[in-house]
């Protein structure tokens, strides 16, 4: 492999990674070039002391995903930097997806539950606020003294345990970028010493 | 073997080539693969780990042979971590080397 075929292959082995980030990228390894053919190398002998644009590229790539997924929070950026750490064949994708979708069906349930809450409280309230105008329509089987406070407490409830769900999706979502942190560092230093 | 060891090896040795003197990248890579067998290509993923977590920072320089190169400098926070593995790498092969010497006897 010549210079231009291993840039090629690292360029095009990252594409999908910020341009800013890229560039930066293969200017490294640009310079490392333009140094070791200074120095009297060859090109085909600095690639090959260069290693894999493969591995490179991975470890770049899971870096730079992760990167990107602790400053936006998105299930887009956690899903790929997921993806990323499995390429570097860190864990098996079965053992991540399986707590991974538990955990996110959990964390909809809780949401769909506390809006349900939600509504039926303020259904109750409106219900009997509105009962004496739609008579024929609305029917509470409780006294308004049992039914006001009761729609109030529903809502307010529903509210607070979206607000809940909300703290504890954020939690989970820093929970996971640590661990794949966590495993990325453990990972790129043992790709280095092989 | 304590995880922060695996991975403090190749880091050690770039933090503590990088407290003797400032390097560009080249350079770095060339020493060190002198002393210890890695796809040199690694080491620039790992050197824009240090730099993202602040460890060094990074500048362009002229040089008489060509164009600017890319200069790595340790910052205060890399030199307190350099130290602290430095530190920590001479405890654990004292005590290995201690266990071993003792697994020897009792042979």
């Amino acid at each position: 492999m010549n210079k231009k075929e291993f840039l090629g292959r690292l360029s095009e082995l990252i594409k999908d990674i910020p341009e800013e980030e890229k560039k930066d990228i293969l200017f490294d390894y640009e310079e490392h070039f333009r140094i070791g053919l200074e120095k009297g190398r060859k090109e085909e002998e600095i690639a090959a002391s260069l290693g894999d644009p493969k591995v490179i590229a991975k470890q770049s790539r899971a870096s730079c995903i992760l990167k990107e997924a602790e400053k936006t929070t998105s299930v887009n950026n956690i899903m790929r930097a997921i993806f990323a750490a499995v390429g570097l064949g860190f864990f098996n994708l079965v053992i991540v997806l399986g707590p991974a979708i538990g955990l996110i069906g959990i964390l909809v349930a809780l949401f769909a539950a506390s809006f349900a809450i939600t509504v039926s409280g303020a259904a109750v309230l409106f219900g009997t606020l509105m009962g004496p105008v739609f008579a024929w329509e609305i029917y509470i089987p409780f006294a308004a003294v049992v039914s006001i406070p009761l729609g109030i407490g529903l809502t307010a409830l529903g509210l607070l345990s979206i607000i809940g769900a909300f703290y504890l999706t954020k939690f989970f979502y820093k929970l996971s970028i640590g661990y794949l942190k966590m495993n990325l560092q453990i990972i790129t230093n043992r790709r280095n010493r092989e | 073997m304590n995880i922060q060891f695996k991975k403090g090896v190749l880091e050690l040795c770039v933090l503590s080539m990088l407290e003797r003197e400032v390097c560009y990248g080249y350079e770095l890579v060339n020493e060190i693969s002198k002393s210890i067998s890695i796809s040199e290509g690694t080491i620039y993923p790992l050197l824009r780990r240090l730099k993202s977590e602040e460890l060094v920072t990074t500048y362009l320089q002229e040089s008489q042979e060509g164009p600017p190169r890319k200069y790595y400098k340790l910052t205060e926070l890399g030199r307190k971590k350099e130290e602290e593995l430095k530190k920590e790498w001479f405890t654990f092969v004292k005590n290995v080397n201690n266990f071993l010497k003792g697994s020897v006897k009792n042979e």
